[in-house]
């Protein structure tokens, strides 16, 4: 089961509540809510805020492929899986990604969690640019996608 | 023909729209098409550097959203997506 989405932030919210309800399930014995937000400081830099980039179908397939790939790579079929990420501009402390898995039991949720965190910035064409007290701004230095 | 190059991350700083365009001969290859945008950069931002190490290291992607390589050849009107180094979470 999965749910995976592009939240543009000038038209909704990215909500913790919705991922919950999600992979809320008595099937289950473990659930994991990681959030990743914008820090306040990277490379010794003031950071006020980040805008998000990002191809959205692009982005879509490749939770899905991350998803369908769980099953053979890490063997956990039964499985809820809710991803969100943000595109557009958030300040501090704000959520940019959900990614909120249920499982049977704890160590695959802690495995599932991780793996997809780990995939999404290999193979999600997501970008980041960050923005300065000093009101410059800059892309951030990513990882090249490869043609498969 | 007439491809539209659909900009994201740091390339949106090659243009104030969404886009580019070009005008190209049938079956043009991505390969082909990397010259041309290098070509832009060199007339529209004297050659900047930084824009030129963005376009080497980008990927390309079709209208289906697959990644494409750089022998893909493009026989219609098109667009096709550039795709700079990602990195979100």
């Amino acid at each position: 089961m999965l749910h995976a989405k592009i939240i543009d932030i000038k038209k909704e919210k990215i909500e913790v509540d919705k991922a919950e309800n999600f992979i809320s399930s008595s099937k289950f014995g473990a659930s994991l809510i990681f959030k990743g937000t914008v820090r306040e400081n990277n490379d010794n830099k003031k950071v006020t805020g980040i805008t998000y980039d990002s191809h959205d179908a692009m982005v879509i397939k490749s939770f899905e492929e991350i998803y369908n790939d769980v099953d053979q790579k890490l063997k956990i079929k039964d499985k809820a899986v809710y991803i969100e990420h943000v595109k557009g501009y958030l300040g501090l402390g704000e959520i940019s990604i959900i990614i909120a898995v249920a499982c049977p039991h704890r160590a695959e949720t802690y495995i599932l969690s991780r793996y997809i965190i780990e995939e999404i910035k290999k193979r999600s064409p997501i970008w980041k640019k960050e923005h300065y007290e000093n009101e410059e701004s800059e892309w951030l230095k990513g990882n090249p996608i490869q043609a498969n | 023909m007439k491809v539209k190059l659909e900009l994201f991350g740091a390339s949106r700083d090659l243009s104030d729209k969404d886009f580019l365009e070009f005008n190209i001969e049938k079956k043009t290859s991505i390969k082909d098409l990397k010259k041309k945008i290098i070509n832009y950069v060199d007339e529209k931002f004297k050659g900047n550097e930084n824009y030129k190490k963005i376009i080497e290291t980008s990927a390309f992607c079709s209208e289906d959203n697959n990644i494409i390589s750089e022998n893909y050849k493009i026989t219609k009107d098109q667009k096709i997506g550039i795709i700079p180094p990602i990195g979100g979470g």
